[in-house]
């Protein structure tokens, strides 16, 4: 009689256990498609007409796919140059920057140096400090330089090196054993050599997941760019969709912009599918060790 | 004679050492500490816009953000935006923390395909995602009013665009929290569960004293970085609300005084001010984290 009590309870509380699970799909499906609708939004929105896409009447596919829009946004904007800006700055920031950030992080890892928890504080303090309280100056400085409207407000301060990279950097290679570095002392490299060719190939892949980081950071920026780009010949990608949009306020062209936007965030898209398991994992890491 | 070369050898690598530290120190100094004194100086100037003069104006502009009748309200109202909009982080966090506490409870098998899907948001450039929500929410034609069948005008009027602002962010913000959360209750360890099984704790009370006290370092993580962050929010008001004053964020009112109307003084008091309060957010939040959060 107990043996059969205590299987019915079981047999039910199985039962509960596979409806509550399927809610939780349910649930979980209804939260990934709300976060979804807006890229599927855009997607479908790049494919209609104008007139489909202010139509006071819900239309959720078009009626008639447009394709157009992908090849106009190209001569409307001059977009290609747009994505060549965007690399250049993300070329030049990224190759000299992680020289200079990883460059620093090995010092502080591993190098003998005095003071070296005064100097570590003193540029982590930096990272309080909001971007707001350190904009009207820099933008005096780069217009009195006569870089207003050009690339070099976005570069010059990334050639110094990311802190965060640094940081990230600093505690990934004080896990790295000091024997290497003992033995190719003996041997009787210098210490640059031993930055170059015994610690940086022992980090490639989180010098890999930072630089991707970094990519997609300068990818999206949008503050800094907005700021000193005024013209469409030396705008990076951000700044000129938000040109794009604000130009067309009233509406019109509305597929056009979507289809830019579509094209502006294939890279990222791309990038982040690939490397999800980095950007996941990096984050739980981030938020765990505090 | 061998101590002499072996502190000669010391002091080579100490030199060396500085030498590679030494262009992150100077990119500290020029870009921040440099602009960072400059803000400062600049918050007691007027700078005259026709002669590119600057004369000493002393604690005027700082008086002139609370009183002046051309700039207070504006700046009141951006400070109101701002602490209002903040809203979402919280509300993110609770999102996160369900679906997190879902995905766990349910031992769901493609947890890394929703992991990876409610993150995308957060790697998505700003400017795209708030170009499409600005369409979703569009008072005439945007799909939310369509469904509803009414016409709420979300992007005019001044509290509902705060309302959609922070629906967009508590949304897009959910997913960062969820991945954190889950990570915190993976490392919760199994036994603290079993030995409160035995006690006849039920799901709901083991969360509640045993889980949700073993995460707080996440939700202070995710309030630190939240609140951070959501102070110097300045896309939501430029893109999203298109500068409409019911958008606008302290980050906003200094640049649209100061980049755009070259007020440098009164921008750059502003963000004196900003920038302390940051700062001292910051630092009571780590003096409080030794109170109420959980480490071992």
């Amino acid at each position: 009689m107990e043996n059969v009590k205590q299987i019915n309870t079981d047999a039910a509380r199985k039962g509960l256990h596979i409806a509550s699970r399927v809610l939780i799909y349910l649930v979980l499906i209804l939260g990934a498609f709300v976060l979804m609708f807006p890229y599927i939004w855009m997607l479908l929105t790049s494919f209609k007409d104008d007139y489909e896409a202010m139509s006071l009447t819900l239309v959720l596919f078009p009626k008639h796919w447009i394709f157009s829009n992908y090849k106009e946004i190209w001569t409307i904007v001059p977009l290609l140059r747009g994505v060549g800006n965007t690399f250049i700055v993300e070329v030049s920031v990224i190759v000299v920057g992680t020289f200079v950030s990883s460059m620093a992080a090995f010092s502080f890892a591993k190098l003998k140096l005095r003071h070296k928890n005064f100097w570590l504080l003193f540029l982590m303090s930096g990272m309080m400090v909001p971007y707001a309280a350190l904009m009207m100056p820099q933008f005096r400085a780069f217009m009195a330089l006569n870089m207003f409207d050009t690339l070099w407000p976005l570069i010059l301060p990334g050639l110094f090196g990311n802190i965060s990279m640094m940081f990230f950097l600093i505690q990934y290679m004080r896990g790295i054993s000091n024997a290497f570095f003992e033995a190719a002392k003996i041997d009787g490299a210098g210490y640059m050599r031993m930055f170059v060719s015994v610690m940086l190939p022992m980090v490639k892949t989180a010098l890999a997941a930072q630089i991707i980081f970094w990519f997609i950071g300068i990818w999206n920026d949008y503050f800094a760019p907005a700021i000193y780009l005024k013209s469409y010949e030396s705008m990076t990608l951000q700044p000129m969709m938000a040109r794009i949009n604000s130009d067309n306020s009233g509406g019109t062209n509305l597929p056009l912009i979507m289809a830019g936007a579509v094209l502006s965030s294939i890279p990222m898209f791309v990038i982040y599918i690939t490397c999800q398991k980095y950007f996941i994992e990096s984050l739980a890491i981030s938020g765990v060790k505090g | 004679m061998i101590r002499q070369k072996v502190n000669k050898l010391t002091r080579r690598e100490n030199i060396i050492a500085f030498l590679f530290i030494l262009p992150p120190i100077i990119g500290f100094c020029i870009f921040t500490i440099g602009a960072m004194a400059f803000s400062f100086i600049y918050s007691f100037q007027k700078y005259n816009i026709l002669t590119g003069e600057s004369t000493w104006l002393g604690w005027q502009n700082y008086k002139d953000l609370f009183t002046h009748i051309l700039y207070s309200k504006s700046f009141y109202t951006s400070i109101v935006n701002t602490l209002v909009l903040l809203l979402s982080i919280p509300l993110s966090m609770i999102l996160g923390l369900s679906l997190a506490g879902l995905l766990r409870m349910g031992n769901i098998k493609g947890a890394k395909v929703f992991q990876v899907l409610y993150y995308l948001p957060a790697v998505s450039s700003a400017v795209a995602m708030n170009i499409v929500w600005r369409y979703i929410f569009n008072n005439e034609f945007g799909i939310i009013n369509l469904i509803i069948g009414k016409k709420i005008p979300w992007l005019s009027d001044d509290t509902l665009i705060k309302v959609a602002i922070i629906i967009k962010n508590s949304l897009n913000g959910m997913g960062t929290a969820m991945i954190l959360y889950l990570a915190g209750m993976l490392s919760v360890p199994k036994d603290y569960y079993e030995a409160s099984e035995l006690d006849g704790a039920g799901k709901v009370k083991q969360f509640f004293s045993i889980t949700l006290p073993l995460i707080t370092p996440i939700t202070f993580y995710l309030l630190i970085t939240g609140l951070i962050g959501g102070l110097q929010s300045y896309a939501d008001s430029q893109i999203f609300g298109a500068g409409v004053q019911g958008s606008q964020t302290i980050v906003y009112f200094i640049w649209a005084r100061g980049i755009n109307q070259s007020r440098y003084g009164l921008a750059s008091a502003a963000s004196v001010l900003l920038a302390v309060v940051i700062m001292i957010v910051t630092l009571i939040q780590f003096k409080l984290s030794d109170k109420w959060v959980y480490e071992e």
